[in-house]
């Protein structure tokens, strides 16, 4: 599988890497440019929400945070506009070390009870980017300086960041599925307690898939304010952002490689053509909420687990489709659960 | 002698030129591409109400230009797309219109949030951007030379002229102590932040003063300690929904100041006297730029034209369509004078001189900002009446306000 | 002091009526551990139900509850029916949460489209009136919203111990195999419990109709409101939730009159955290799954 994905792999970023040169029109960059940043996010909420089951809530806490770092720091000029670019990784370095206290103690709750846990957390955030108006000028909204960047390339760099984020979400979840740290996910996932049982490092490869989790996610917050220019604390910190997130994540398919890219390369499209193009009248809302249970009702593992399970079928009955049987190691829950043994195996 | 035929060769030769202008234009004009000007609302979502009132404004004024013949003889199109109330997509949206549908114009959007995220796309293609909507201090701050806020001043201003009212009084029958209640947003707490600045420098006392974040439905407990700290005026900075809460609150307190002040909500000519009931409007100041008794010439032409297209009574229209319609009359305004409506004419035209619209005339700072003033109304007998200042006002102020009705 | 225990008074009234809203979400939560994000849109759609009983007929807001419970009844055992007993059993709390949303979006969509986005309110002509009580004002409304949210849980507390049904909801709740196995439709037990709890949304709904201006999106500020209540006071837990109801409305209000209104919500939710931190069950809760 690795050769075949590897080849995937470099033909998504090598044609998306060139397709500026192609594509002149503004609009199917900047398009892209929101697609691109949903599609780093789910990789990005997958990590954790994904691999190691922490259905968290809270994102946007630490994409406003990133927003805000971004906004603060250059609220009055950019330099030559790459500037702040070159602040992004340590914004990421400063997020994931946040996050570590913040995970540990999260961490210590589970499913519903994480999941409330952590948008709580959201709340509290957006609260003091209104009310501690010294550094976010509450309401009011901070600026980002405009960078002179050319018309007709405006967008490139903004393109170019999303694009390189999204590549790195998706290098980690790449590893994460090759190493003993997904492995150790995959345990967590269907059964905590007893791969902590086992002797699987439970907190610390949990932290990990936290930290790494929101460190991208405050990464593209940064890219976020920077490209509107403009933050105000309800949009940089704001729940529905959490629920795109979740949403494209579910939609392609929770802890896949592909999934969360494919979940926003089919909703994000669609939602901002779907507003441009029909948003004057209610029906937006409705056709939203039937896609939603559609998904949930017919596709409910998502569309790529879905698929791949087809397909193995297919092969099994077919000749030579044994092979592939294990091509996923966190494929599905019932098959991480088997992980254990194998994990306990690795062990000795 | 000599002088009077050169001048009358002058005048023939202008004839001329002229006539063959405008045989030129309206040749043109049967030729002519439409004139197509692109607008971004929010029509679902938490700002829907005022974004459908802005689009009604916006398609009247083009069914009312198109039936003068147009802007330069080119019929206007107008595009108005839905933003949902989300900053990406109103970025999206002003990107689409301008580099995918090549709209010749563009208007602000109507949420007042997205207005610099939208402003800022416009300027990079250097496209004009008058907004009727987005009036705060950022806003301006942003300094951006192809901006317009189409009302009459800055919405900080928006108690100036409250303040104004209150210290024109003789100073034994102003208020002593004053409460200043206000929405944490940012076009509704810096108004009453302004005026509470020039009552403190007027030595009205300070008893209270409170910040209420946009989630709290239920105000009773701000009223409560409003009403503890007993003040001779009260001045709200609002939005909508938050004016309707106070006034239920101070009712259901048993709270009657002798002045109350409030921003916006109060000044909504249908949904305010049908939230709060009509009764306990009475007495209740706010300010404004259009409703429906201003006396602004082409307000009475304006009010027809709604009702004969939309229907409903002149009680019904929102000052937002008032604003949007303004919004089209400037571009007409420009096209009229100099004869072209490319947005870098647009841009250096509305820089100079003062223009006539349904909120006022209006002339612009290099920011954006408005030079005018706002008018303070007041509800009396069910209607919002202009009390201040005295040249223009309808009626004079009724203080102190009467009690509830209820 | 006279203003700190006028937001006193205010905070048990406006403590009662989150009461009454939240009653319902534990009620779903407490048969079938699924978190009903939907329930504060169903409360809207009562808040509309009644609003349009009121302008059409002029029938009192507080008896057109009499019409809109049964409405909500079957509106909320169709969506227990249609959207929630297909999902895999696995994974239902977390695909509940996410069908839930899209019924509130659903919900919403269709309020919008009947009704528009304008704010309504439900002016009856009594809906401002208030007591004077010892020189404090007491809210009639608000008053009535507080004794009718404690009928209302004494007939779910009836409903639960002293019919057939409420039996076989309980036995469903406590072991499910063994409740089959005695004869239990735990499938209908589902749908009449989901129902149940989306019946209380129409008498919170009337009440929050008369307290407050609504508009479609309105669910939005009141389900994070009713989750925190909920969770705070435990999960499934009714008595809970009623103390968590109080807690946030009183304490609100006074950190609003002592302090600042834009701290309220802040502090409430730091308690909240910390209560979960260190008791993830809730102040009352029995315990739950996803508890340390």
């Amino acid at each position: 599988m690795s050769g075949l994905g590897l080849l995937r792999g470099v033909a998504f970023f090598g044609a998306l890497a060139l397709l500026p040169y192609g594509v002149g029109a503004p609009w199917i960059l900047n398009l892209l440019i929101f697609t691109l940043m949903y599609a780093g996010l789910a990789s990005a909420w997958n990590l954790l929400g994904g691999y190691a089951g922490y259905p968290s809530l809270g994102h946007a806490a630490f994409f406003g945070l990133g927003a805000y770092a971004i906004a603060i720091v250059f609220e009055d000029s950019v330099g030559n506009g790459y500037l702040p670019f070159f602040l992004l990784p340590l914004i990421g370095v400063g997020a994931a070390l946040v996050s570590v206290p913040i995970g540990w103690i999260a961490m210590r709750t589970r499913a519903d009870v994480f999941a409330i846990v952590t948008i709580t957390l959201l709340f509290i955030t957006q609260t003091l980017a209104f009310n501690l108006r010294s550094i976010t000028d509450g309401a009011q909204g901070k600026a980002v300086a405009v960078p002179p960047f050319p018309v007709d390339t405006y967008g490139w760099p903004f393109y170019y960041a999303m694009l390189t984020l999204l590549a790195v979400a998706m290098g980690v979840s790449f590893y994460f599925r090759r190493s003993k740290i997904g492995l150790s996910l995959a345990a967590v996932r269907a059964d905590e307690d007893k791969a902590h049982g086992v002797g699987v490092r439970v907190t610390g490869v949990k932290l990990i898939a936290f930290a790494l989790s929101v460190g991208i996610t405050a990464m593209i917050g940064g890219v976020w304010a920077y490209y509107l220019g403009f933050v105000y604390p309800q949009f940089a910190v704001d729940p529905l952002l959490t629920i795109g997130m979740v949403l494209m994540t579910f939609l392609g398919g929770r802890a896949t490689l592909w999934g969360p890219v494919i979940g926003a390369f089919i909703l994000v499209p669609a939602q901002q053509t779907f507003a441009y193009h029909f948003g004057a009248s209610q029906v937006y809302l409705l056709a939203y909420a039937a896609i939603f249970l559609i998904i949930m009702l017919v596709l409910p593992r998502g569309i790529l687990p879905t698929i791949t399970d087809r397909l193995r079928h297919r092969n099994k009955r077919g000749p030579g489709g044994q092979q592939r049987a294990a091509a996923s190691p966190v494929g599905n829950p019932v098959q991480a659960a088997g992980m254990i043994d194998e994990l306990r195996a690795a062990e000795r | 002698m000599r002088g009077l035929a050169e001048g009358t060769r002058t005048l023939k030769l202008l004839a001329t030129a002229a006539a063959a202008t405008l045989l030129l234009a309206s040749a043109a004009a049967a030729g002519e591409a439409p004139l197509k000007v692109g607008i971004s609302l929010s029509l679902t979502g938490d700002f829907a109400d005022p974004g459908k009132a802005a689009k009604r404004g916006y398609e009247l004024w083009a069914a009312d230009v198109n039936k003068r013949g147009g802007v330069l003889g080119r019929q206007v199109e107008v595009k108005i797309v839905d933003d949902t109330s989300s900053p990406d997509q109103v970025v999206t949206n002003y990107q689409n219109l301008i580099t995918q549908d090549k709209v010749d114009i563009v208007f602000g959007p109507f949420s007042s949030l997205l207005t610099i995220p939208a402003a800022r796309v416009a300027k990079r293609y250097g496209y004009s951007f008058i907004e009727p909507a987005g009036g705060g201090p950022k806003v301006f701050a942003q300094h951006l030379d192809n901006l317009f806020f189409v009302q009459p001043a800055p919405v900080v201003k928006g108690g100036d002229v409250f303040a104004k009212y209150i210290l024109s009084l003789p100073e034994d029958q102003r208020p002593k102590t004053a409460a200043y209640a206000k929405l944490d947003d940012p076009f509704a707490a810096p108004i009453a932040d302004f005026v509470k600045d020039q009552f403190e420098a007027a030595g009205i006392k300070t008893v209270y003063d409170q910040t209420y974040p946009a989630e709290s439905a239920d105000l009773t407990p701000i009223i409560a300690g409003v009403a503890a700290a007993d003040p001779d005026v009260v001045v709200s900075g609002t939005q909508s929904l938050d004016a309707f809460a106070q006034v239920k609150a101070m009712i259901q307190l048993k709270f009657n100041p002798k002045w109350l002040f409030m921003s916006n909500g109060a000044n909504s000519p249908t949904e305010f006297p049908d939230k709060v009931g009509a009764k306990n409007t009475e007495g209740i100041f706010t300010s404004g730029d259009w409703y429906p008794a201003s006396p602004v010439a082409g307000s009475k032409a304006f009010i027809d034209a709604y009702i004969g297209m939309y229907g409903g009574d002149a009680s019904g229209i929102d000052s937002t369509s008032a604003e949007a319609y303004s919004a089209g009359m400037l571009l007409e305004q420009v096209a009229g004078k100099t004869g072209a409506v490319d947005n870098a004419t647009v841009i250096k035209t509305l820089h100079s001189g003062s223009w006539h619209t349904l909120v006022g005339d209006l002339s612009w700072d290099a920011d954006g900002a408005p030079q005018g003033e706002y008018l303070l109304t007041e509800w009396i007998g069910g209607q919002l009446i202009t009390v201040f200042p005295p040249e223009v006002a309808q009626h004079a102020p009724v203080a102190p306000k009467p009690n509830w009705a209820e | 002091m006279h203003a700190l225990v006028q937001a006193v008074i205010l905070g048990v009234l406006t403590g009662g009526v989150y009461a009454l809203m939240a009653s319902g979400q534990t009620l779903i939560f407490g048969i079938m551990k699924v978190v009903n994000l939907a329930q504060a849109a169903l409360v809207i759609l009562a808040s509309y139900l009644t609003f349009s009983l009121f302008t059409l007929t002029g029938l009192d807001p507080f008896l057109s509850i009499l019409i809109t419970t049964p409405m909500l009844f079957v509106i909320g055992a169709a969506i227990q029916w249609a959207l929630l007993r297909p999902l895999n059993s696995d994974e239902v709390s977390q695909l509940s949460l996410l069908v839930t949303f899209a019924v509130a979006l659903g919900i919403e969509g269709l309020l919008a489209m009947a009704y528009n986005t304008t704010f309504r309110s439900i002016q009856p002509g009594y809906e401002n009136f208030s007591w004077t009580v010892l020189g404090y004002q007491v809210n009639m409304v608000r008053f009535y919203a507080f004794l009718l949210s404690l009928v209302m849980l004494g007939l779910l507390y009836l409903i639960m111990q002293r019919t057939k049904f409420g039996w076989a909801i309980r036995a469903t709740v406590q072991n499910p195999m063994s409740a089959q196995l005695l004869g239990v439709n735990s499938k209908m037990v589902a749908a009449f419990g989901f129902g149940l709890g989306a019946a209380t949304a129409a008498a919170s709904g009337a009440v929050f109709g008369l307290i407050s201006p609504f508009n479609p999106g309105s669910h939005y500020d009141l389900i994070s409101r009713l989750l925190t209540i909920v969770v705070l006071g435990g999960l499934g837990s009714i008595g809970g939730s009623i103390i968590a109801a109080l807690i946030m409305g009183v304490g609100g209000s006074i950190i609003a009159a002592l302090l600042s209104p834009i701290w309220s919500d802040f502090a409430f939710f730091v308690v909240l955290l910390l209560v979960l931190l260190f008791r993830p069950r809730g102040l009352f809760g029995p315990r739950m799954r996803g508890a340390i």
